[in-house]
């Protein structure tokens, strides 16, 4: 299946896009996106490290179960206030 | 106990604002400008916390002209409330008022305003302090100086 991954700050900037998408096993697990995101769109590569992956506005753990009509995003580094 | 946050176009005015929102959010002179400083007899409250965030028009010793504030806003405003009610719950606080800035903000201006209401001081500066901790971690809100020098 084809996931979104909304992106924002330096990792928008990186990609000079708002999202990619990513091609993932049906049955995939939020480290899965993670791992295609690194190896399917290898300028994010460097923010692999620190970025967290959120679903549905909330933070995910790693085996969370994805589907395709999930709002994923990933979030750098944040520096509101 | 109530927990309220919104994200306002540009400065979200206070003290330090120069071109408050408006008139959204009234500049804070004194309580008796400030209507959401305002406290009910009956809530219990002892101490008001206001806590404003500047755009510092210094940065790194270069002038700018200011920060553009790019918010996820679904979760940012998610984030906040579940951050804000957690210390709400966790120090028995009356009330955790929010306003935070999207898009340009200019130097001097104010960009995030919290209003902490409660019984007595002590728990008021805990929730603060903790507060902006956790949206300076957890809450998806980027900045970037526009207009250097």
């Amino acid at each position: 299946m084809t996931v979104r991954v909304l992106l924002f700050g330096a990792e928008a900037q990186a990609v000079g896009a708002a999202g990619v998408e990513v091609l993932v096993a049906d049955g995939a697990r939020v480290e899965d996106v993670r791992l295609a995101l690194a190896s399917q769109h290898p300028g994010l590569m460097w923010s692999m490290g620190h970025a967290r992956l959120s679903r549905n506005h909330v933070f995910a753990v790693a085996d969370e179960v994805v589907s395709a009509t999930d709002e994923i995003a990933l979030i750098g580094l944040v520096s509101g206030g | 106990m109530s927990v309220r946050v919104t994200i306002v176009e540009g400065s979200v005015g206070g003290a330090g604002g120069m071109a408050p929102l408006g008139g959204m959010v009234p500049a804070v002179r004194s309580h008796a400008d400030s209507p959401d400083v305002g406290v009910d007899r009956r809530a219990g409250v002892g101490a008001v916390l206001v806590f404003e965030g500047i755009v510092r028009g210094l940065e790194a010793g270069e002038l700018i002209a200011g920060l553009e504030y790019e918010v996820y806003e679904p979760m940012a405003t998610r984030q906040m409330e579940m951050i804000a009610r957690g210390l709400v719950e966790e120090l028995g606080l009356v009330s955790v008022r929010v306003w935070h800035s999207r898009g340009r903000v200019g130097g001097g201006e104010c960009s995030l305003r919290v209003v902490v209401r409660s019984a007595h001081r002590k728990e008021g500066l805990v929730a603060m302090e903790r507060f902006i901790d956790a949206l300076k971690r957890d809450v998806p809100i980027w900045k970037r100086v526009v207009g250097r020098g």
